[in-house]
C-alpha cells in the first residue's frame, strides 16, 4: 500500500476543467477527483476491486494536465499508477498490453519484435492493412518501423562539424530507435550544426513510462536502473531527449521510483538535473542556428502541443514563440493547440470510442488553418494525428526538430 | 440501490447510458466540496426537460430524494445527496440555445460551464458578470441554485443580478416558465429570486435567460500595501463613500501577504499589515480620473506603497498573489477549510481581529483574505480532519467565527451558501418566524419534500 501521501483531495473541482477525458465523458469517475475518490476507498479497503474500477482507472490518457492545475499540489501521477498496478495484479491485463510491456521491458525484445513486425508488415495484405484498425487507426496508416534501430544505424560518439563547444548525451527513446528514425537524424544534424559532441548511449532502453502507466513497477525498475547505470557514466552538460515523455520519466519519476525503494537517488537527482527536452536546448541554443539563405518562400505550419510537454516542461509555448521568430515560417496557431489529442500511450488502442472524438477535434481545427506542416514532439500523438489523417488531407506530422534541420544552411 | 421497478422506470425515460448505480459509479457522486459524504442510490444525466419532468414524476409517486448537480463544487455540501435517493446531473444537458447581445441575453441549459458562457460572448465583447472561483468548472444551473457570487460582485451584483427568465421543474413535474427576455419585467411575483439561492429546494432549473454586460473600455488596477490594517479598511470606505464603486477590492492581512511570499516568493511587501487590490473599468477617461481619487483616497490613509499597472501583464502580476493564495494555503496541511462570513465594510477590521483572536485561542493559524469592498471575508484555516483533536479544535472556532459576524450585524454566507455547513447555525442570523416562513413556501412547492431533503430548510 501508498504511504499517505501529505495533501488530501480538497475536492474543488479545478482538475475536472483540464481533464481532457472528462470533458468528453461529462461523469464524475471518469475524473482526477473521480478517480482519487476510487483510489482512497480502495486504499481504505471499503472498495474491492472489479473490472468496472479497472477500466475506470485506466480511462486516463496519463497527461499530468490534473496535477499541474492542482492547487492542493496533489501528486494524481504516482497515485494513478500505484493503482493501476493493483488493478493489473488484481485483475490481469488484456493480451495486446501484455505484449506490449513483455517488449519494452527488455532491449533485446524490442529489438528482436520489431524485426518480426518489420517483416509482418510486408507480409500483410493490402485489402487487409486498408481495412482493418488498431484502436481508431487504419493499419495502414502506422509509421513503417525503421529498416535499422535508430542507435544501432549511429556511432556511440559523433563529433560536431565544427569546433567542438560542449557535450551532449542524447537518450532517444524507443519511438526514435525504432520507429521515427528521422526525428533522430535531425536532431543529430542539428547538434553537429551547433558544435557539440553528441553521445548516444548503447545501453539505454525503453525509459520505462509505458510499463508504469500499464502497471508494470517492478519490470519498471530494472529499466529504470539501467538507465541510470548507463547515463551516470557520461560526463556531459546535458542529458537531451526528443520525446517529453522519456524526459517526464528521467525528470520526475527515476528519482521518485529510487527513492520509494529505498535506495539512493544521488544519481538518479543528478541525472534529474541535467535533463532538457529538445525544444528548450534548441531555443537556448537559438543563435548558434544558421539557416539556409536560399529559402525564399515561407511555409505554413502549425503546431500541436503535447501534454507532457505542457505539463513537465512548459517548452510548448517557448517553442510557440520561436515559431513565430523562424524566418522560414508562417506559424497559424490554432485555437485547442494545447489540448489533448487522445493519443495518450495506449489510451487510442483501449479506449478508441473516447480518443476518436478528442483526435477528430484537433484534425478539424489544425484543417481550418490550412498550414501544410502539423508539428508536434511526441511519437504517440505523431502517430495519432498522422493516422487519423485522410490521404486527402494534404497536411504531413512532422517532429519539430525535422522542420529545423530542413532549414540548416548547409556547412 | 433502488428497487427494480422503480429503476425501470427511470431507465425507460433516459435509456440505460445515462443512469449509473454500480458502486464504482455512484461513489462518485457521494461529495462535493464539502467534506461530507453520502452515497446515492443513482445518478441520472437528464438531457431534455420533458425527461426532467418524467424523473420527477416517477420520484414523486415513489416518494424519492432527488438532488441536483452540476459539477459538484459547492463549499456547503448543497450537491451532497444526503438522504441518498436520485443524483440529477446536469453535466450532459450543457447547450447554449441562443447568444443575443443586442437583447443583452444568453439563454442556457443548465449544465454549460461559467467559462463557456464567457467564451461564447467573447466575440461580441460582452460579458457575464458573475464570477465564482469555481467558474472555470462550475455550471450557470449550479451557480444559479447557490446565488454565485465572485471577486466582481462587488460593482456588478451577484447571479440573482442577472436572470431574465427561467424554466423550472417542480417537485410534482409540472414545468413553469416566467421572466423572458426583458430587461424590465414587474409582471407577477419576481419568482426568479424565489428559486435563484433556493440550492435546489424548492424546483429544478431545467432553462435560464440571463442578462449580460458589454465589456467596459478599459481596466485599471492597482496594489496598494499599509502599515495599519484599520486604515487599510477606511481606505475602503473612503473609496466607496467618495462615489468610485471599484469592480473588486481585494484585502490580504500580513500573516496571508507572509505565507504566500514564502511559498511563491513575488516581491510582496513582508511588512505590510495590510494590502488592497484594487481594480476599476469604464470608458478609458472616467477610469483615469477614478484612479486619481483613489490614489488621493488613500494616501490619505496612509498608503505605503503604490503600484499601478501599465500593462495587461503587469495586471496580471499583481493579481497574481491573489491567485495563488488558495493554492498555497492547500498546501500548508492536508486540509484547507474556507469560510465565508460577510459583515458591513466599516466592521471589517474588528472582524479579523476577532476571527485573529479566535484562532489562537483555540492554537489554529487563520489566513484572511477578504472581498473587502462587500465585507464578505475568506478565513482559510489549514488542518488536517483526520486528526480528531484539532478538527474539534477548527470546528469550535468556526462557530465561535459565526456568533462574531452575527454580532457584527454580518451573516453567515456571502457567496458559499448555507447547504449543510451552515444550518445548524441560520437561528443566528434568522428568527423563527422567519425560519418558519421559509417551511411554508417549501411545504408548498415539495409536499413530499423531495427535493434536496436535510438541507438548511
Amino acid at each position: 500500500m501508498t504511504q499517505k501521501l501529505l495533501q488530501n483531495c480538497g475536492k474543488c473541482g479545478l482538475c475536472l476543467y483540464v481533464c481532457p477525458v472528462y470533458k468528453i465523458i461529462k461523469e464524475e469517475q471518469s475524473s482526477p477527483r473521480g478517480k482519487l475518490q476510487l483510489i482512497k476507498a480502495y486504499e481504505n479497503n471499503n472498495l474491492a476491486t472489479s473490472p468496472l474500477l479497472k477500466e475506470i482507472v485506466s480511462k486516463c490518457l496519463m497527461c499530468g494536465s490534473c496535477s499541474a492545475n492542482c492547487p492542493s499540489g496533489i501528486n494524481h501521477y504516482s497515485k494513478f499508477m500505484e493503482m493501476r498496478k493493483n488493478m493489473v495484479e488484481a485483475q490481469g491485463e488484456e493480451p495486446a498490453i501484455k505484449s506490449l510491456i513483455y517488449l519494452l521491458s527488455r532491449d533485446y525484445r524490442l529489438k528482436f519484435g520489431a524485426g518480426l513486425a518489420r517483416t509482418g508488415q510486408k507480409f500483410i495484405p493490402d485489402s487487409f492493412a486498408k481495412n482493418y484498425k488498431l484502436g481508431n487507426i487504419p493499419l495502414k496508416n502506422f509509421p513503417k518501423l525503421n529498416s535499422i534501430p535508430f542507435r544501432k544505424a549511429n556511432d556511440e560518439v559523433i563529433l560536431p562539424d565544427k569546433k567542438q563547444i560542449g557535450t551532449l548525451v542524447y537518450f532517444t527513446g524507443c519511438a526514435t530507435n525504432y520507429l521515427y528514425d528521422d526525428t533522430g537524424f535531425a536532431f543529430i544534424e542539428i547538434l553537429k550544426h551547433m558544435g557539440y559532441k553528441i553521445i548516444i548511449p548503447k545501453d539505454q532502453t525503453c525509459c520505462s513510462i509505458p510499463l508504469l502507466f500499464h502497471g508494470a513497477a517492478g519490470k519498471s525498475l530494472k529499466n529504470i536502473t539501467t538507465n541510470i547505470n548507463t547515463l551516470k557514466n557520461f560526463e556531459a552538460d546535458k542529458i537531451l531527449v526528443d520525446c517529453s515523455t522519456c524526459g517526464e520519466a528521467l525528470k520526475n519519476e527515476y528519482p521518485r521510483m529510487i527513492e520509494n525503494e529505498g535506495q539512493d537517488p544521488f544519481e538518479a537527482n543528478k541525472i534529474a538535473s541535467k535533463v532538457m527536452d529538445a525544444l528548450s536546448f534548441i531555443d537556448q541554443n537559438f543563435d548558434l542556428l544558421e539557416f539556409d539563405s536560399n529559402i525564399k518562400e515561407k511555409i505554413s505550419v502549425t503546431y500541436h502541443a503535447p501534454c507532457h510537454t505542457k505539463n513537465s516542461f512548459g517548452s510548448n509555448i517557448i517553442f510557440e514563440n520561436l515559431l513565430e521568430k523562424l524566418p522560414f515560417v508562417n506559424y497559424k496557431r490554432t485555437p485547442d493547440v494545447d489540448e489533448c489529442c487522445g493519443g495518450g500511450g495506449t489510451f487510442f488502442y483501449e479506449h478508441p470510442e473516447v480518443s476518436k472524438i478528442m483526435v477528430d477535434k484537433k484534425i478539424k481545427n489544425a484543417k481550418a488553418v490550412k498550414a501544410s506542416i502539423w508539428l508536434t514532439d511526441c511519437p504517440v500523438c505523431r502517430m495519432n494525428l498522422a493516422g487519423n489523417l485522410n490521404d486527402n488531407d494534404n497536411l504531413q506530422v512532422l517532429h519539430p526538430l525535422n522542420l529545423i534541420a530542413s532549414a540548416l544552411k548547409p556547412l | 440501490m433502488l428497487e427494480t421497478q422503480i429503476k425501470n422506470e427511470l431507465i425507460k425515460i433516459v435509456g440505460k447510458d445515462r443512469y449509473l448505480d454500480r458502486h464504482e459509479e455512484i461513489s462518485c457522486y457521494a461529495y462535493d466540496a464539502f467534506l461530507v459524504e453520502s452515497l446515492p442510490d443513482a445518478v441520472i444525466f437528464p438531457e431534455t426537460t420533458n425527461e426532467v419532468s418524467k424523473i420527477l414524476q416517477t420520484a414523486s409517486r415513489y416518494k424519492i430524494p432527488v438532488t441536483g448537480r452540476g459539477a459538484g463544487t459547492s463549499l456547503c455540501g448543497a450537491s451532497i445527496p444526503i438522504k441518498h435517493g436520485i443524483v440529477l446531473c446536469f453535466s450532459k444537458m450543457d447547450r447554449i440555445i441562443q447568444v443575443n447581445t443586442r437583447d443583452r441575453h444568453i439563454i442556457v441549459q443548465p449544465g454549460v460551464v461559467n467559462a463557456d458562457v464567457q467564451k461564447a460572448l467573447l466575440p461580441f465583447r460582452f460579458f457575464y458578470p458573475p464570477d465564482p472561483g469555481s467558474m472555470n468548472t462550475s455550471t450557470i444551473g449550479g451557480n444559479i441554485a447557490m446565488n454565485a457570487g465572485g471577486p466582481r460582485c462587488l460593482k456588478y451584483g451577484v447571479t440573482a443580478d442577472y436572470i431574465l427568465g427561467m424554466e423550472v421543474v417542480l417537485a410534482s413535474g409540472k414545468v413553469i416558465r416566467f421572466g423572458g427576455k426583458n430587461i424590465k419585467d414587474v409582471t407577477g411575483y419576481k419568482l426568479s429570486s424565489l428559486f435563484c439561492g433556493s440550492e435546489g429546494t424548492l424546483g429544478v432549473i431545467t432553462e435560464a435567460t440571463l442578462k449580460v454586460m458589454p465589456m467596459p473600455e478599459a481596466v485599471k488596477t492597482m496594489m496598494v500595501t499599509f502599515d495599519n490594517l484599520d486604515n487599510t479598511a477606511k481606505a475602503v470606505t473612503d473609496i466607496i463613500g467618495s462615489g468610485i464603486i471599484p469592480v473588486a477590492m481585494e484585502l490580504m492581512d500580513k500573516l496571508t501577504l507572509n505565507a504566500i511570499e514564502d511559498s511563491a516568493n513575488l516581491g510582496l511587501d513582508r511588512k505590510a499589515e495590510g494590502s488592497l487590490l484594487i481594480e476599476i473599468d469604464g470608458v478609458m477617461e472616467a477610469c483615469e480620473k477614478e484612479m486619481k481619487k483613489i490614489i488621493e483616497k488613500v494616501k490619505k490613509n496612509g498608503a505605503v506603497n503604490i503600484q499601478t499597472a501599465a500593462s495587461e501583464l503587469e495586471r496580471e502580476n499583481l493579481w497574481t498573489a491573489r491567485r495563488s493564495a488558495y493554492g498555497v494555503f492547500a498546501k500548508l496541511a492536508p486540509d484547507i477549510i474556507t469560510e465565508d462570513v460577510t459583515v458591513p465594510v466599516s466592521k471589517v477590521p474588528l472582524m479579523i481581529r476577532q476571527i485573529m483572536e479566535i484562532a489562537d485561542r483555540h492554537g489554529l493559524k487563520a489566513y484572511i483574505l477578504a472581498h473587502a469592498g462587500d465585507g464578505n471575508m475568506h478565513p482559510m484555516i489549514p488542518t488536517d480532519k483526520e486528526n480528531k483533536e484539532d478538527w474539534e479544535k477548527v470546528e469550535k472556532a468556526f462557530s465561535e467565527i459565526f456568533q462574531a459576524a452575527a454580532k457584527l450585524g454580518g451573516t453567515l454566507s456571502g457567496e458559499h451558501g448555507i447547504g449543510l455547513a451552515k444550518a445548524p447555525y441560520l437561528p443566528l442570523v434568522m428568527n423563527k418566524d422567519t425560519m418558519d416562513f421559509m417551511r411554508t413556501i417549501k411545504q408548498a412547492v415539495d409536499p413530499d419534500l423531495i427535493l434536496n431533503p436535510g438541507k438548511f430548510v
